[in-house]
C-alpha cells in the first residue's frame, strides 16, 4: 500500500514538473538545421530527365540525397563515427547506388527514392582499393570490388558474389586499380614499386585470368595518381619525372610508347605533379578517348586519343578547375576560369571537339570571408532544342556547396562547415539608439531634478515616436500581400529584444570557418574563414567585452592552438559583424599551456586575458600600462592550475608580481593506474540564488558553494570489465585539497560530467551490470556557514558533507549539459543528447542525493521524490520534439533576460536552437495566454453590473410608489 | 548510499546468474543452423526485422536507424523493413531501433563466444532476467511518440461543470425561483418559512459577515451593537 502510495506520489509530481513543447509551439521559438559534412563524393541522379536529387557521401560518413532546387535533405544516413563508417566509394546507377564501407568491410546497394537499404554484404577482410561497375552487352549488372589481394564481383540485384579470386603474387604487387570496358573482362592493375607493372584480366563469367601480362615501368609509383584509361582500353600515365605520357593498350600491347609532353609543346610547372582526368559515362562502354591533363595549378589541357596519337583538342589556361558532365549521349566539359578576385566565369565546351558552347557562362561571385573553389559537380541537361544546359555544385576549401543555375543565380548554399561545430558564445546584441537613450538616463544620477524629468519626457516623446514609427509600418505592410513582406534579418537592423532572447550565437567550426547565427531565426549573418588553421587545431573562444560597453565594439578573441607543437595564435574579432579588429594580437612564440580570462577590466573595459607558456612565463592581453598594474596589485589572488594528462599530473600556480609564476601544490595521478579524462570547474557566469536549502524541520542546510572547486575525472587504464573503474576527484583549485574522492567500481568511460553549483554529476557505463548509471554527489556545509559574507578557500577549515546517490539511466548519452538562467532562481533541468538524437530535459530534482527511500512526512514537505532507481525517459521531456540533431557533440545553454528562460544551442551534425522554462514561464504571460476570454469575461461583468445597477433602481422606485 | 550497498549485496547473486546467461544452452533457437555462413572471424549478424503496423515501410524506413549499445554499431533498414547489424562481436547489447516518428522496445539481445543468439526483454534492474523474445528480432512498433502536451482548453461545459460553479449556480437558482413557485402572499406559507428562517438561523443576534468585515477594517472599538447593525442589513426579512 505504501508503495502504492509513493507511486502515485511520483506521478502527481511528474505530472507536475512535466514541461514539454506545445503542439502549436513548433517552430515558434526554435529551429533546425542540419548538415551532412564536407562531402567527398557527389553524384547526380541522372536516371529521369526531371529528377532533383544529388547523391552526397561525406567525410562524416553520411550518406544523403539533397533536393537540388532547394538545397534541402531528402534523406540522409548516419553512419557510426570513425574509420568503421568510412566511405570509401559511392558507385551510382539508376535507382541503386553503391556504397563500400568502413575500408572495404561492408558494400550496401541503396534504394534512392525510398532512401532505404537494397542490400548490405560483409566483404572479406583485406584493404580496399578500388571498385567500380561492370557491365555486359551495354547493361550494368555486376560491381566488383579490388581489395589489396582479392577481387571479387557481386550481383547489383541483390549483392550476392558471383565470384571471387585471389590475385596473383599479391604479396609483391600492388594492386590498385579496376578497370572494365563493357566486353566481358575486368582488369586489375597493380605495381611492383620500380620495377614493373602487372595486368590481369578475369572473365566476367567465371573469374578466371584471361591474360596476365607484366610491362616495363620502373618509374611508376601510384596508378590511381598518375593513370587513366582513356578510350578503347588505353592506359594513360604521366611520369612528372621525364615530363611525359605513356600509352599502353590494355588488351594488345605488352610495350609502353612514351610520348614526351614537349613534343605536343608543352610544359609542366616547376613542382607540380601531373593530374590526368577522363571519363566514363556508361560503366558498359568504355571511356570516352578525351581527357584532361592539368599541368599547372591553372592550367589544364583537353586532349585525345586518336588512333594512338595524341591531339590537343583545347588549351585551357587558366583554367582552376575543370569537370566532365554527360547527358544523354553528349559529353561536355565544365571549364572554370577566374576572373578577377572576387569573381569566377565558368563555360562548357564540347568534350570531343573543344569548342566552347554558346550562351553557357555562368557567373561564381566568390565570397571574400570565403575560401577558393575546390571542386565542381556538374549537372547537364538537354534542353528542348537540344543544347546542353547545366547546373553546378561548387565545393569550395571552406566546405560551403554553392549551387548555381544559369545565368549566375545561385539557388542554395550549404555552409557544411557547420557541421563540425567545435565551440560557441552567445553574445548580447548591442542596443539600438532609443534603447541606448533609455538606458543612459539611469546612468548618471548627478542631475538635478528637474533635468530629470525632462530627460524622461524626451526620452518617452522618442519611445512614442518609435511605437508611432512601428504601428505605419504594421499598417503598411498590412496592405502589402502577404508573399512580399519578409522580416529579413540583417546585420543592420539587429538590436536586442525586450528580454533579451535574441542573441549572436558565435560558432566556431573545425574548419576554421567562424560563423555568426542570429539565434532566433537561425540566418548566418557573417561568416569569415580563416584560411591558416592547421588540421589538428584547438580552439578557445572567449568574449573579452560584450556589447554593454558602448561606444566600445564588443570583442570576442579565439585562441587557436596546434595540438602537436602547443603554438597558438589569437585572432581577435568583433562578434556582432564578424570583422577581424584593429587590434593586434600579441605574437606567441611559445607553445602555449594554459589561457584564463580575468575578471579584471582595462580602461576600455575588455577583460584580460591570462596566457601561461611552457616556460611558465605569464603574459596578459591586452598588456596596457592600466593593466599591468592591475595585475601586480592582483597578483596574490590570482592562481591557476595545469594538467599534464601524459604525467598524470595536476598542478597549481600563483601568480607573482613580476608575471612570473610558482608552484605551489601538485597532485599526482599515478598514470600506470588511471589516466585523467577531463576536469571541468564551473561557469564562471553560474549565479546561485539561494545559500542552502529549507528542511523539513525548517531549519536550513547550506550548500558549499566553492567556485574554485574542479571536478577531476580519472579512468583506469586497465579496461578489463572486473577491474576497471572511474573516479572522481574533487580540488579545491587554488589549495589543491582534496575535497571528495569517490571511485565508481566495474565502470568504464565515457564519462560525462555536469559540475555546477553545490553538486557535480557524472554518467559512465556499468560493466557489471552493463547499463549506463547516473551518479550525483552534492556538497553541503551543515547546518551553519563557517563565513557567510565570502568564500575563501584559503580559509574553510571544515570539510564539506558530501551526499551520493547513483541511479540507472535507461539510455547510452552522448553529451551532458545544465540548464543556465539570469539569477539561478529558476530550478534546474540536466540536458541530456541521447544518440538517437533526442535532448532530454531532466529535472535535477530527479538527481537528488537525499531522495528518501522511505516517504516520510518531512520529505514530503520538502518535495523529494522517492527514490527509484532507474530514472524516467519520456518523450514529452524531449525538448526537440521529433526535430532530431544527429550525432550532438555538445550543448551550449546561456541565460536570457528573462529568469525563467534558458536558451540551448545543440550542436553536432545538425544545429538546433531553442528555449528552455525549467519552471516554467512564470515571469511572463505565456504565448497562449487567453487575452479573449479575459477581456470578455471584463466586459461581461461591466455590463452585467451596468444592467443590475439600472435594474435595481428601476426596484427600488417601484417599491417607493408601492 | 544505501543503494550501493544494497547493490554490492546482490552482485553475487547477478554474477552468478550472469555465468548463467552467457553459457545457457537452448534447443529451440533456430538462427544457429545459419550461422556457420555467417561468421566472420569472431564477428557475428544482428538480424531483424522492423514492423510499423498499418504504415507503408517506404513512409519511414528513411528516418529509421538501427543502434546497437548506443551508436556502438549501427544498422540501416532495408526497404522490407528487415535489418541486419554486422560485425558484433559476442556479448549483450541493447537493439534499439530509432525514428523520431514511431516507438519501438529495446530488446536485449546475447550473443555467445560460439555465435548462438537469444533476443529478451531489456530489464535494466534485474539485468539477468531472461523474458525471451523472438530471433531474429521482431520488433514492432507500439506507436507514434507522444512528444506534445495538450493544451488546457477552455469551454462552456468545462466552466459550467466545474463544482464550484454548481455549488453557486444552485444556490441562486433556489434564492430566485423559489418565491416565484411558493405562493408568498399565502399567511400561512409566511408563517411556515419564518419559522424555517428561523430554524436556518437560530441566533439571529450572530455577527454576519459583511459586519464582520466592517469591525475589522474599522478597528474593535467602533462596533459593540450587533444586533442593531443585523436588523439593519436584512431590512426585508424583519418586513414580512
Amino acid at each position: 500500500m505504501a508503495k502504492l502510495i509513493s507511486l502515485c506520489l511520483k506521478l502527481v509530481i511528474l505530472c507536475r514538473i512535466a514541461d514539454a513543447v506545445f503542439e502549436d509551439q513548433v517552430g515558434k521559438f526554435d529551429w533546425r538545421q542540419q548538415y551532412v559534412g564536407k562531402v567527398r563524393f557527389a553524384h547526380y541522379d541522372m536516371h529521369a530527365q526531371s529528377s532533383k536529387k544529388v547523391l552526397l557521401a561525406t567525410e562524416k560518413n553520411v550518406f544523403a540525397s539533397l533536393n537540388t532546387r532547394t538545397g534541402e535533405l531528402h534523406w540522409r544516413h548516419v553512419d557510426k563515427t570513425g574509420p568503421e563508417g568510412n566511405i570509401d566509394a559511392l558507385l551510382l546507377h539508376g535507382q541503386d547506388a553503391v556504397l563500400i564501407v568502413g575500408n572495404g568491410r561492408l558494400l550496401r546497394s541503396w534504394e534512392i527514392h525510398v532512401g532505404g537499404l537494397n542490400w548490405e554484404v560483409v566483404l572479406d577482410s583485406g584493404s580496399f582499393q578500388s571498385a567500380c561497375f561492370v557491365g555486359q552487352q551495354d547493361s550494368v549488372r555486376y560491381v566488383a570490388v579490388l581489395k589489396k589481394a582479392a577481387i571479387s564481383l557481386h550481383y547489383l540485384s541483390n549483392g550476392h558474389q558471383k565470384w571471387l579470386e585471389n590475385l596473383p603474387e599479391s604479396e609483391t604487387v600492388l594492386y590498385q586499380a579496376i578497370y572494365s570496358g563493357g566486353d566481358g573482362e575486368v582488369y586489375v592493375l597493380g605495381i611492383v614499386p620500380h620495377s614493373h607493372l602487372a595486368i590481369v584480366a578475369y572473365s566476367i563469367e567465371d573469374g578466371e585470368i584471361t591474360k596476365q601480362v607484366s610491362v616495363e615501368a620502373p618509374w611508376l609509383s601510384n596508378i590511381q595518381a598518375s593513370c587513366a584509361v582513356v578510350g578503347q582500353g588505353t592506359l594513360m600515365c604521366v611520369d612528372p619525372a621525364t615530363v611525359s605520357l605513356y600509352m599502353l593498350d590494355l588488351q594488345a600491347q605488352a610495350q609502353m610508347t612514351q610520348v614526351p609532353l614537349q613534343s605536343l609543346g608543352l610544359e609542366v610547372s616547376p613542382g607540380f605533379h601531373p593530374v590526368l582526368v577522363s571519363t566514363q559515362p556508361n560503366p558498359a562502354r568504355p571511356p570516352l578517348s578525351e581527357f584532361f591533363l592539368q599541368v599547372g595549378p591553372d592550367h589544364h589541357l583537353l586532349l585525345q586519343l586518336n588512333n594512338g596519337q595524341l591531339v590537343t583538342l583545347r588549351d585551357f589556361q587558366p583554367a582552376l578547375l575543370v569537370s566532365f558532365a554527360t547527358t544523354g549521349e553528349k559529353t561536355v566539359t565544365a571549364v572554370m576560369t577566374p576572373r578577377n578576385k572576387t569573381a569566377c566565369s565558368l563555360n562548357l565546351f564540347s568534350a570531343d571537339s573543344g569548342r566552347r558552347l554558346l550562351d553557357t557562362t555562368l557567373i561564381f561571385t566568390m565570397d571574400p570571408n570565403g575560401g577558393r573553389p575546390e571542386k565542381l559537380y556538374v549537372q547537364a541537361f538537354l534542353k528542348k532544342d537540344d543544347s546542353v544546359g547545366y547546373r553546378v555544385i561548387v565545393q569550395t576549401e571552406d566546405h560551403t556547396l554553392t549551387f548555381i543555375q544559369q545565368p549566375g543565380r545561385v539557388m542554395w548554399t550549404r555552409e557544411e562547415a557547420l557541421s563540425d561545430v567545435v565551440t560557441m558564445e552567445m553574445v548580447d546584441l548591442p542596443l539600438t539608439g532609443t534603447q541606448a537613450e533609455l538606458e543612459g538616463e539611469f546612468g548618471k544620477k548627478t542631475d538635478g531634478l528637474l533635468s530629470m524629468v525632462l530627460k524622461r519626457l524626451s526620452s518617452q516623446l522618442i519611445l512614442l515616436q518609435a511605437w508611432v514609427a512601428h504601428l505605419w509600418k504594421l499598417f503598411y505592410d498590412a496592405r502589402k500581400p502577404h508573399s512580399q513582406v519578409k522580416n529579413e534579418v540583417s546585420i543592420e537592423n539587429l538590436s536586442r529584444d525586450e528580454f533579451n532572447l535574441q542573441k549572436m550565437m558565435v560558432m566556431v567550426t573545425a574548419s576554421g570557418k567562424l560563423f555568426g547565427i542570429d539565434s532566433k531565426t537561425g540566418t548566418i549573418l557573417w561568416r569569415h574563414y580563416l584560411d591558416n588553421v592547421p588540421s589538428n587545431a584547438v580552439f578557445k573562444l572567449m568574449v573579452q567585452r560584450t556589447t554593454a560597453h558602448f561606444p566600445h565594439p564588443p570583442q570576442c578573441t579565439l585562441l587557436i592552438k596546434d595540438k602537436d607543437t602547443g603554438l597558438a595564435t589569437l585572432h581577435v574579432f568583433n562578434p556582432i559583424f564578424g570583422k577581424k579588429s584593429h587590434i593586434t594580437p600579441p605574437a606567441l612564440p611559445q607553445p602555449i599551456l594554459q589561457s584564463l580570462m580575468l575578471p579584471l577590466n582595462d580602461q576600455d573595459y575588455a577583460k584580460v586575458l591570462l596566457l601561461i607558456d611552457n616556460q611558465y612565463k605569464v603574459s596578459a592581453f591586452p598588456s596596457t600600462k592600466n593593466v599591468l598594474q592591475q595585475l601586480q596589485e592582483m597578483a596574490s589572488s590570482i592562481f591557476f592550475y595545469l594538467i599534464d594528462s601524459s604525467q598524470g599530473r595536476l598542478s597549481g600556480y600563483r601568480l607573482r608580481t613580476d608575471l612570473s609564476t610558482e608552484l605551489i601544490w601538485e597532485v599526482v595521478v599515478p598514470t600506470e593506474v588511471q589516466r585523467i579524462v577531463s576536469v571541468k570547474g564551473k561557469r564562471p557566469n553560474e549565479h546561485v540564488h539561494s545559500q542552502g536549502r529549507v528542511m523539513g524541520d525548517r531549519s536550513v542546510l547550506y550548500k558549499y558553494l566553492n567556485p574554485n572547486l574542479l571536478a577531476v575525472v580519472t579512468e583506469s587504464t586497465d579496461l578489463h570489465q572486473e577491474r576497471s573503474f572511474v573516479g572522481i576527484l574533487l580540488i579545491d583549485g587554488v589549495t589543491g585539497r582534496i575535497i571528495h574522492e569517490a571511485v565508481q567500481r566495474k565502470a568504464r568511460g565515457p564519462v560525462h560530467l555536469v559540475h555546477s553549483e553545490n553538486w557535480v554529476v557524472y554518467e559512465y557505463w556499468s560493466t557489471k551490470s552493463r547499463r549506463n548509471e547516473f551518479s550525483v554527489l552534492e556538497l553541503y556545509e551543515g547546518m551553519e556557514l563557517y563565513n557567510s559574507t565570502v568564500f575563501s578557500s584559503l580559509d574553510r577549515p571544515h570539510p564539506p558533507q558530501v551526499l551520493q546517490q547513483s541511479y540507472i539511466f535507461p539510455s547510452s548519452i552522448s553529451t551532458l549539459e545544465a540548464t543556465l538562467t539570469e539569477k539561478g532562481i529558476t530550478s534546474r533541468h540536466l540536458l541530456v543528447g541521447l544518440p538517437s538524437g533526442a535532448i532530454l530535459s531532466l529535472p535535477k530534482m530527479f538527481l537528488d542525493p537525499r531522495r528518501p527511500e522511505i516517504v516520510s512526512e518531512q520529505s514530503r514537505e520538502e518535495n523529494l521524490i522517492p527514490y527509484a532507481p532507474e530514472m524516467p525517459i519520456r518523450t514529452e521531456w524531449f525538448i526537440n520534439y521529433n526535430q532530431t540533431v544527429s550525432r550532438v557533440q555538445g550543448i551550449y545553454t546561456a541565460p536570457s533576460g528573462l529568469e525563467s528562460t534558458c536558451l540551448v544551442v545543440a550542436y553536432g551534425l545538425d544545429i538546433y536552437q531553442t528555449r528552455v522554462y525549467p519552471s516554467k514561464q512564470f515571469d511572463v504571460l505565456k504565448d497562449d495566454y487567453d487575452y479573449m476570454l479575459i477581456s470578455s469575461v471584463l466586459f461581461a461583468l461591466f455590463f452585467a453590473t451596468m444592467i443590475s445597477k439600472r435594474l435595481a433602481e428601476v426596484k427600488l422606485l417601484n417599491r417607493a410608489w408601492r | 548510499m544505501s543503494h550501493r550497498e544494497r547493490a554490492a549485496s546482490a552482485w553475487f547473486v547477478v554474477q552468478a546468474m550472469l555465468a548463467v546467461a552467457f553459457c545457457f544452452s537452448d534447443t529451440d533457437t533456430g538462427p544457429s543452423a545459419g550461422l556457420s555462413t555467417q561468421t566472420n572471424g569472431d564477428r557475428f549478424k544482428i538480424e531483424g526485422r522492423a514492423i510499423v503496423p498499418g504504415v507503408k515501410t517506404q513512409d519511414w524506413v528513411w528516418t529509421a536507424r538501427v543502434l546497437v549499445e548506443g551508436e556502438e554499431y549501427v544498422g540501416f533498414l532495408r526497404t522490407d523493413g528487415g535489418f541486419a547489424v554486422n560485425d558484433v562481436p559476442p556479448g549483450s547489447y541493447v537493439v534499439e531501433i530509432v525514428t523520431p516518428a514511431y516507438k519501438f522496445e529495446p530488446v536485449r539481445v546475447d550473443i555467445t563466444s560460439k555465435g548462438k543468439m537469444r533476443a529478451r526483454l531489456v530489464n535494466y534492474i534485474k539485468t539477468s532476467e531472461v523474458i525471451r523474445q523472438p530471433y531474429p528480432l521482431q520488433v514492432r512498433s507500439t506507436g507514434p511518440h507522444t512528444y506534445f502536451m495538450k493544451r488546457e482548453t477552455w469551454g462552456w461545459t468545462d466552466f459550467l461543470m466545474n463544482p464550484m460553479v454548481m455549488m453557486m449556480v444552485l444556490p441562486l437558482l433556489i434564492i430566485v425561483l423559489l418565491p416565484k413557485v411558493v405562493n408568498t402572499n399565502d399567511p400561512e406559507m409566511r408563517k411556515e418559512m419564518e419559522q424555517s428562517m428561523n430554524m436556518l438561523n437560530p441566533n439571529p443576534e450572530l455577527p454576519d459577515v459583511s459586519e464582520f468585515m466592517t469591525k475589522l477594517f474599522s478597528g474593535s472599538k467602533g462596533s459593540s451593537k450587533p444586533g442593531g447593525s443585523s436588523k439593519g442589513t436584512r431590512p426585508a426579512v424583519k418586513r414580512r
